[in-house]
């Protein structure tokens, strides 16, 4: 199987079509644990969850805290809460400060899953309109976790992936196909 | 020095006990205290000896102080529907905030009770570690248009109970100011108390029909959880209502002395 124990995903505006899109398509026996962040208005506070879980063949969890953290799982980050992985592997969840007016943080969740995971992750930064995930991605990176950034290009705002690609030079480069291929070829 | 080192050092040296919290969140937290004052630990630990107000500092730096008005709208209405409708029919009725912060969930509780006619029977105290969180709580006034949020989650509750109001009814806007401040009518029902969770007993002598204690439990490990819920539980009536964050469960220990209620849990009658 893979050498990768989890793939993390962060994203705010846009990217939540552009993920029901993927796990719609992501093959059934897709064996890690996907970990999702992103941002969500403040009104649309639900429903992310269960439009997630019609897309896709895997169960789709928005984590109770000190949940643990299982394969072929996706987690969603719950709003209003800060989303962390843990040496353990389990979730912790915090309803600390906002970061860059985010709670949850991206930076958080893919800065404490470098930590927990090293090397053995994959962190992918999708379309988004602020620059929540660029530190969390460099700390990816720093642990020779694998870095995948969405072509700006592509993005439907394109503020995430470009603050992304200015701290981080990513293992690759991909538009959302080219991601999606990628994770249905993690051998 | 690690950090375990130095929680043991700081309750040595202070009153507080931080030994007992999450590994995880309180190192992060600590690490982003040593990075923010650029000091050592051994160095915070000589200054919170000698200076009252950096000590002060660092404990509000520990602890973490969120609250909102109708945090998580829906359970705001389904209490409406559910435990709301079971609290006594005559007497006093007591609410209990634990880890209330800046009190802005003691308000949201109060002005459900005015909407249901029952503001004058409540006692409603509030209880944190923090003293500076206590006095912005006892003033009642917070930041307006960075809160704008507290108006959807206002209007959302009051919508989902079929309540008739305003939240003019309930807070002074000064759109000058930028400052929004409970009405008196509010302001003078809640009693805001210091209690330290780890070490100290709740600080009245009454017992509860409710009890909040909503994303506080989070940051504890499962030893201190299960002694703050029995010494919570020894304040509940029967079948008096706990109130935990919307991702929190009791841990396994504990959650045999409750019956869960869908959002929340109440406590069981002893035998």
């Amino acid at each position: 199987m893979s050498n990768y124990k989890a793939v993390v995903i962060g994203g705010s505006a846009g990217s939540f079509a552009l993920v029901l899109k993927m796990l719609s398509k992501l093959r059934p026996d897709f064996g890690l644990p996907i970990i999702i962040c992103m941002h969500r208005l403040k009104h649309i506070r639900s429903g992310l969850a269960e439009n997630l879980a019609m897309k896709s063949s895997m169960k789709v969890v928005e984590p109770m805290d000190k949940e643990r953290i299982e394969a072929g799982k996706i987690y969603l980050a719950p709003a209003n809460y800060h989303m962390f992985i843990e040496f353990d592997g389990t979730i912790s969840l915090s309803t600390e400060e906002m970061s860059l007016q985010c709670r949850p943080a991206i930076d958080y969740t893919l800065s404490s899953a470098a930590i927990a995971y090293r090397e053995k992750m994959v962190g992918i930064i999708l379309t988004g309109a602020n620059e929540d995930g660029a530190k969390g991605l460099k700390d990816v990176a720093d642990k020779k976790g694998f870095t995948i950034v969405q072509d700006p290009a592509t993005a439907e705002v394109p503020t995430m992936p470009r603050a992304a690609l200015k701290l981080v030079k990513p293992d690759m480069v991909l538009s959302p196909e080219g991601i999606l291929d990628f994770l249905n070829n993690l051998q | 020095m690690d950090f375990k080192q130095f929680l043991k050092e700081f309750k040595n040296r202070t009153q507080y006990d931080f030994c007992d919290y999450c590994d995880s969140s309180i190192s992060r937290r600590l690490q982003r205290i040593v990075e923010d004052t650029s000091m050592s630990f051994e160095q915070i630990l000589d200054k919170v000896t000698v200076d009252e107000g950096f000590k002060n500092k660092i404990v509000d730096d520990i602890t973490v102080n969120t609250t909102e008005l109708f945090r998580d709208p829906q359970l705001w209405i389904s209490l409406y529907k559910t435990h709301y409708q079971k609290l006594p029919k005559s007497g006093t009725i007591t609410f209990w905030h634990i880890g209330c912060s800046v009190g802005l969930e003691t308000y949201s509780n109060l002005i459900m009770m005015h909407q249901m006619g029952l503001l004058d029977r409540c006692r409603s105290i509030g209880t944190d570690i923090n003293p500076r969180v206590l006095n912005i709580a006892r003033n009642g006034e917070y930041a307006y248009r960075f809160n704008m949020f507290f108006r959807d989650n206002f209007d959302a509750v009051m919508k989902g109970c079929g309540f008739d109001a305003k939240f003019e009814d309930y807070f002074d806007i000064d759109e000058k100011a930028d400052t929004m401040r409970a009405k008196p009518f509010l302001l003078e029902r809640p009693k805001f108390m210091v209690q330290n969770l780890v070490t100290d007993k709740a600080p009245f002598p009454y017992r509860v029909d409710m009890v909040f204690i909503r994303n506080v439990m989070i940051y504890f490990n499962d030893k201190l959880q299960n002694q703050i819920i029995s010494m919570i539980h020894s304040k509940m009536y029967d079948n008096a209502a706990l109130v935990l964050g919307k991702q929190e469960a009791l841990t396994s220990q504990m959650e045999t002395r409750f019956s869960r209620m869908g959002q929340y849990y109440t406590k069981k009658p002893s035998m």
